[in-house]
């Protein structure tokens, strides 16, 4: 228990880093989610916007924050996109309510747990996603949620080897 | 009330930003005529600035990328990689050479057909000008099969330009911005392009499924389609000019939603997944370009004698028309004419009633002629004795099958072995 419990002085610690990464990293999510497609093909089983998005909403343990980084994303996403503004934004404005909340409750350190997250938040995502499409919109839209669960996979693997690195790049109080 | 905002702040700035958001989606979508939700054709001012800025801020590290991408292209491959490019070109030259040669006949056959087309009021627009562009980032998304161009409206682009490739047709600009441009791929399911496959000149409508692949859907069932059929434009969507190659068949298979139609799955011809530079088709016209019609003017030279000769043969061709019998025949009045006679298929003409017919008018012959009661028949007028040949000489018709009697009465059945006694002097 004591790795999903709240117990320790350091899981409550908010954790800061230096603006520029605030401006960067994001940036570099959304410039490199619209530019690998072009090198990997069809391949494209990854959202590097939401596993930024995930990212900063655990660390900051913030619902707001988290919430206003996940709409930011999400409508950053949607205007690449030639779909309606807003289909992404709601999606990913959830995902970091949710992930912020959970970020309070339980130990975000933990690799295994980080990774368990992403792959829940990632089909979270896509289902707020199609529910909002097809049901909210009443567009058509074909869906195959193999692929779904394949960005899940991605985006779990690629915040495992992700989500260390940056860790180095916060604040540390002295 | 001032703890309840604070006690649920969270709460409600997600509501907040979620209503917003939903409201936003409202506002881009609406219902057509039979109940179906779509896009507004164009975007709303404010959802325009969002694309705006995002554009505005992926754009330009994407430009930088591929900028940094096709330059260590170009290192490599103008300085470094230059094995065996003597013999390629030499190659290549021999091919220019063969291909010069076809495009000049082709060119000559292609403008016969325009002069046709145009006699047919049919027209038929061809490519007049197309833009180079470099394809430097996409969507992101399998959900949006969009990507960008490093063109804008500061070159000349506009909204539903075709874009292609050598190898053949992409998809068409969507949205235009200063210095990009969004192009909608032929293979997102929010496309669709007219297309007609080659061999079985059936027609479709071509869009991409959820696995990004294309097929032309809806089709009725026809066992003629067979896989490694080519298909192309149709040129009936007013954005890709006809006869551009789309790809060829891969399968066919059966519509799930409707007995009796199938989709055909369709192997792009362009590479739509991995893109880097592409056409994009500026401008079209009823006419050949300049360097067409230059060509053309070769071809003339070139293939003098050959034109000339299919001049002649065209005029001797008009000549023979002239001359051939019509349909119309001078004789009989406009309600009467056998080009309006719709219960023969096919109508002959008639030769001119005689003025005074005797028994060699055709329809008259001994034995074709009533016995008595014939009105028409002249006062004193000796009835002709059908006579039975002894000779075996086969004996010619009295007359055409189709003539008809001169009177009203029943045509008796003529024998067929009626044959006058002597010949008339």
């Amino acid at each position: 228990m004591s790795v999903l419990g709240v117990n320790f002085r350091r899981d409550m610690e908010i954790r800061r880093y230096p603006v520029l990464v605030y401006a960067l990293l994001p940036l570099a999510a959304l410039v490199l989610q619209a530019w690998l497609p072009r090198v990997v093909g069809p391949y494209v089983w990854f959202d590097l916007p939401l596993v930024v998005t995930v990212y900063f909403a655990l660390g900051r343990r913030n619902p707001v924050q988290g919430t206003i980084m996940g709409a930011s994303m999400g409508l950053l996403e949607d205007a690449l996109s030639h779909h309606a503004i807003g289909v992404n934004g709601v999606a990913k404005t959830v995902v970091g309510f949710v992930a912020a909340s959970v970020g309070v409750r339980i130990d975000v350190e933990n690799h295994t747990i980080r990774l368990i997250l992403n792959f829940l938040l990632s089909l979270l995502s896509s289902a707020i996603f199609v529910f909002t499409y097809r049901v909210l919109l009443g567009l058509d839209l074909e869906w195959r949620w193999f692929t779904e669960l394949l960005r899940a996979v991605g985006n779990s693997l690629i915040a495992m080897v992700l989500f260390p690195l940056l860790d180095r790049l916060q604040i540390k109080e002295s | 009330m001032e703890s309840f905002f604070t006690r649920y702040r969270n709460l409600i700035v997600l509501l907040t930003i979620l209503l917003v958001q939903i409201v936003g989606l409202a506002v881009q979508v609406r219902r057509t005529d039979e109940g179906r939700a779509t896009y507004e054709p164009k975007d709303p001012p404010g959802v325009r600035l969002i694309r705006l800025w995002g554009e505005a801020l992926v754009a330009p590290p994407e430009r930088g990328i591929q900028g940094t991408k096709m330059a260590v292209i170009g290192v490599w491959r103008n300085y470094l990689d230059l094995v065996h490019v003597r013999e390629q070109n030499q190659d290549l030259q021999k091919t220019i050479d063969r291909l010069r040669l076809e495009q000049a006949s082709l060119l000559e056959d292609a403008r016969q057909g325009e002069r046709l087309q145009e006699l047919l009021d049919f027209q038929h627009r061809y490519i007049y000008s197309t833009l180079a562009a470099q394809a430097i980032g996409s969507s992101g998304s399998d959900q949006s099969r969009v990507f960008y161009l490093d063109k804008g409206s500061n070159n000349g682009l506009r909204p539903d330009m075709a874009v292609i490739t050598a190898d053949g047709i992409v998809g068409k600009v969507r949205d235009v911005f200063p210095s990009t441009a969004q192009v909608l791929l032929v293979n997102d399911q929010t496309s669709g392009a007219g297309v007609i496959l080659e061999t079985t000149r059936i027609r479709g409508i071509l869009t991409g499924n959820a696995s990004g692949q294309l097929e032309v859907v809806r089709v009725s069932a026809d066992e003629r389609i067979k896989a490694g059929e080519k298909v192309l434009t149709a040129g009936g969507d007013l954005v890709f000019p006809r006869g551009l190659p789309v790809g060829e068949v891969e399968k066919v298979a059966r519509d799930p939603d409707r007995d009796g139609l199938i989709d055909v799955i369709v192997k792009p011809a362009a590479h739509l997944d991995r893109l880097d530079e592409v056409l994009v088709i500026t401008n079209t016209a009823p006419r050949f370009s300049p360097e067409e019609q230059q060509d053309l003017a070769t071809s003339e030279v070139v293939m003098g004698d050959d034109a000339t000769a299919i001049k002649d043969q065209l005029k001797a061709s008009q000549i023979m028309a002239e001359r051939l019998p019509g349909l119309i025949d001078p004789n009989l009045p406009p309600e009467q004419q056998p080009l309006l006679d719709t219960s023969n298929p096919n109508p002959v003409s008639h030769p001119p009633q005689a003025l005074r017919p005797d028994r060699f008018t055709p329809g008259n012959a001994p034995g074709t002629m009533p016995e008595s009661g014939d009105s028409s028949k002249p006062d004193g007028a000796e009835t002709p004795k059908t006579v039975t040949p002894t000779t075996g000489t086969k004996p010619k018709a009295a007359g055409p099958q189709t003539a008809r009697p001169r009177t009203g009465a029943p045509q008796a059945a003529a024998p067929a072995i009626a044959k006058p006694e002597r010949e008339p002097q």
